[in-house]
């Protein structure tokens, strides 16, 4: 619980940063496997990944964890053939997961499994260098959400799993940009949305092992509607025309999407183990991202922006071999479909359909320690005409993630 | 086994390391098709000159459309571009000596401070008149403020000797013969491989500016030098002599001017009281009057007693003395607005069918030597609509629009930009080249104390 505890102090401050509005960055070892791991149960992780199959982890452990993630992106204006950049800072997503149960065999509460996860499923970085031709869409976005799950695992029978979990989530939602209005200093105004948000859900799984070699996973996590009822928007703009831009407070909500995922895990000997997810993501619930101001004026109406997201799905396939008792490797690779439209791709997320690959390492040094390390990397291109900016061209993005945790049995 | 696993870590990092790098992404190459941009010069008027806010300076001339295209054509091969600078540090000087316009605070006769265009000084800076620059010419910019088609090919442009008013200050200043040269001929003499025409509009616009009270509209026959028709085809046919490719501009409609749409006809608002006293005055006359806002009155020779209330089908004239109006009871109980501020029904009829003609013969032209066209009324109209880019709403509104100058008339940095577009896009079309536009967020609009 102690180490728990220091995770978070480290890691609360920074950003989180995401592909998409929706991080895949739960646990190691799911992550060198390309995130699948709904149906293969191996650690605490599964109390995001699978509640259900909480209960058939045989040691008590907690575990925390931490992802270096690195975001570049460069635009091409199709019209001016100028380039830009982002500058945005390196993300630290990071996790913690405790499980606990009675080890005594004749307990009433033998077959339950208590777990505690702490991780941060959406979240999103994107800061554009200044003066770029998209400036006055966007210049910053941060977006993060930190979910806090308690939950419970109910063995059922030899073969059978289930469990739930409440979700608290908090988070804080930034945004700026530029605002067409030059001063006499050579600055452009600009405008600056920020404030903390909160939301409930909850996490439920079925673990299923039919077999010595297959199991079978299938979980829904609930939609969590962030709501924003205190922000602050902050104006800059030149004196004359200040009146018309009042600072003020701003209400805001943002819904992170359900997402139902069916999972396989197969044995194929005591050394291979193969992964398969398929997640279903309800993004059609992002349909316009709406800022309602306390005042407003006739030069400053509440902010609708269109998104028109659609529901997606994303296919996850990982591997894993055990090199010996100390060292385990990884692979996976993951095919995302883009939740969104063409007409609809903003500077804020350039997401595009993607495969991104992984790869992964284990290491137990002593028997209750285990090492977890994994690399992912993704590569997107997205060229579009957004409809209600008017800005048109095309998005490269590179992202990086580096990750690493530490897991100790008791 | 160690070993293997720290090559696999340093791997992981050399990969997170490039994974670091910024993409990038293949810029098309740009060409210039069947264009020859080696030696580019721009004939026009005061837009072509990039005069704005009602005066020439030096930072307008940097940013006129035809300085713009001319940073896109050295993409392509395209040569300097030679222009007529004002001194950096010159206030810059507008068509009556005056200085030119900035956004300030102004305090009317009812003691109502607010946000309205003011002098940057008393007066502009006339040593720009009398001080030639030719020296350092020939100019690729061959724009000149208030230049009509038929004055283009007028030799003696620029004669000073021809007293005031019977020359042009602004071509005096930078051609190296003003007793002999015209603007076309200054133009023809450089042998230009590419050129870009876009003139016509004080063909209308003189009229319009002086509320049709004076000056003239050019009427489309006539012989060359007289008539619009046969003095543009003499223009083309000048430009085009040695091959020369180019692009040609029509001439907006002078409504979609802020100049002409700022101040509403139905300005007038009465109280209870001030309508009676309106209608006290007025009703034998036949004009009557309501609480609320009422049109102005106006005066209007064919209207009975001379006077009449303004229609929307009038546009009054962004110059008119709003004090006047506001405490000396111009447009109220004190009788009509003076014609000279107003663009009547008649006159903007007439005014907008010698448009029509113009830009009829202007395409007519064009296709006759397979010119690029650039339809910029009809880019006008649109813009008076509104147009979003890269996330910036703009129109044709005063000072709120963002792409018009102080003046009303004249475009700013950011609407310059954008007629620079529609003059790469025709030519890319015409001529097969693939010149980028100008990014034109890189360009500025009105600038707010």
């Amino acid at each position: 619980m102690k180490r728990l505890y220091i995770g978070l102090i480290i890691f609360l401050p920074h950003f989180i940063h995401a592909q998409g509005f929706q991080v895949n960055l739960q646990g190691q070892k799911q992550q060198g496997m390309a995130g699948a791991g709904t149906g293969l149960i191996q650690d605490a992780a599964a109390v995001f990944f699978n509640p259900g199959g909480v209960s058939f982890l045989k040691e008590n452990s907690a575990t925390v964890g931490v992802t270096a993630t690195i975001a570049n992106g460069t635009f091409l204006d199709a019209d001016s053939h100028t380039l830009n950049h982002t500058n945005s800072p390196v993300a630290t997503p990071f996790t913690g997961y405790v499980v606990w149960g009675v080890k005594d065999s004749t307990s009433k509460l033998k077959n339950f499994k208590f777990g505690l996860g702490v991780y941060t499923p959406f979240g999103s970085i994107a800061s554009w260098e200044n003066g770029w031709t998209g400036r006055f869409a966007l210049t910053y976005l941060s977006l993060q959400s930190i979910f806090i799950q308690p939950t419970v695992s109910y063995k059922v029978c030899e073969k059978l799993g289930i469990g739930a979990g409440f979700v608290y989530a908090t988070g804080n939602v930034e945004l700026k940009q530029d605002l067409p209005l030059l001063g006499v200093n050579g600055n452009y105004g600009s405008a600056d949305l920020k404030g903390s948000a909160n939301g409930y859900g909850f996490n439920a799984g079925i673990y299923y092992k039919p077999t010595d070699k297959l199991s079978v996973g299938l979980t829904y996590r609930s939609q969590v509607n962030m709501s924003v009822s205190n922000g602050t928007a902050t104006f800059t703009v030149p004196a004359s025309v200040a009146s018309n831009f009042p600072s003020g407070p701003f209400t805001s909500s943002l819904p992170l999407p359900q997402v139902a995922t069916l999972g396989f895990g197969y044995l194929v000997n005591s050394k291979l183990a193969l992964a398969f997810d398929a997640n279903f993501i309800g993004w059609k619930c992002l349909d316009t991202l709406a800022f309602t101001y306390k005042t407003t004026t006739a030069t400053l109406q509440d902010t609708k922006l269109p998104r028109d997201y659609q529901n997606t799905f994303a296919f996850r396939l990982g591997a894993q071999y055990k090199l010996n008792d100390q060292f385990t490797v990884r692979a996976g690779a993951a095919l995302s479909l883009t939740p969104i439209k063409d007409g609809y791709v903003t500077p804020e997320v350039p997401d595009a359909n993607k495969v991104n690959l992984a790869c992964g390492l284990g290491y137990r040094p002593m028997k209750n320690l285990i090492l977890d390390a994994s690399y992912t990397f993704e590569n997107l291109t997205r060229t579009d005409n957004n409809i209600a900016l008017q800005l048109n061209g095309t998005y490269k993005t590179y992202i990086s993630a580096i990750g690493l945790s530490v897991i100790y049995q008791f | 086994m160690k070993k293997n696993i720290l090559k696999i870590i340093l791997g992981a990092i050399v990969i997170g390391v490039i994974g670091s790098c910024k993409p990038s992404i293949d810029i098309p190459k740009p060409s210039a098709g069947s264009m020859n941009p080696s030696y580019f010069v721009a004939l026009g008027n005061s837009i072509t000159s990039g005069y704005a806010d009602g005066a020439l300076y030096y930072s307008g001339q940097q940013n006129s459309f035809v300085n713009l295209l001319s940073g896109q054509f050295k993409l392509v091969g395209g040569g300097n571009f030679n222009q007529p600078l004002v001194p950096a540090g010159s206030v810059g000087v507008g068509s009556t000596g005056n200085a030119p316009f900035k956004l300030g605070y102004s305090t009317d006769c009812l003691g109502v401070t607010s946000l309205s265009p003011v002098p940057v000084s008393t007066s502009g800076d006339l040593s720009i008149f009398s001080n030639s620059v030719a020296s350092s010419g020939p100019f690729n910019n061959m724009g000149v403020p208030g230049a009509k088609v038929i004055t283009a090919v007028f030799q003696g442009y620029g004669n000073p000797l021809l007293g005031p008013g019977n020359y042009n200050p602004f071509f005096y200043r930078m051609t190296a013969n003003p007793a002999t040269s015209s603007m076309v001929t200054d133009a023809t003499a450089q042998n230009p491989t590419f050129f870009s025409l876009f003139l016509g509009n004080n063909d209308v616009l003189a009229y319009a500016l002086a509320g049709g009270a004076s000056d003239m509209i050019t009427p489309s026959a006539g012989p060359v030098g007289i008539g619009f028709d046969a003095t543009y085809y003499s223009i083309v046919n000048s430009l085009t002599a040695n091959g020369a490719k180019g692009v040609v501009g029509n001439i907006p409609d002078v409504t979609s001017l802020p100049f002409f749409t700022t101040i509403p006809y139905n300005g007038l608002a009465l109280d209870s009281g001030n309508a009676s006293l309106m209608n006290a005055v007025y009703n034998l006359r036949g004009l009557y009057f309501h609480v609320g806002n009422n049109p102005f009155v106006i005066s209007d020779l064919s209207a009975p007693y001379g006077i009449r209330l303004m229609t929307p089908n009038d546009y009054m004239l962004l110059d008119v003395p709003l004090d006047s109006i506001k405490c000396h009871g111009m447009g109220s109980y004190h009788g009509g607005i003076p014609d000279k501020y107003i663009l009547t029904a008649t006159e903007v009829a007439g005014i907008k069918s010698a448009t029509d003609a113009f830009n009829s013969t202007i395409r007519s032209a064009a296709q006759s030597k397979g010119l690029a066209f650039v339809d910029v009324n009809a880019f006008m109209k649109t813009t008076q609509k509104g147009i979003i880019y890269n996330g910036v709403t703009l129109n044709t509104s005063f000072v709120t629009g963002g792409a018009f100058s102080l003046d009303g008339v004249h475009l700013n940095p950011i609407g310059q930009a954008l007629l620079a577009n529609e003059f790469i896009k025709a030519i890319n079309s015409t001529y097969g080249s693939t010149i980028p536009q100008v990014d034109v967020t890189k360009y500025r609009g009105v600038i707010f104390p």
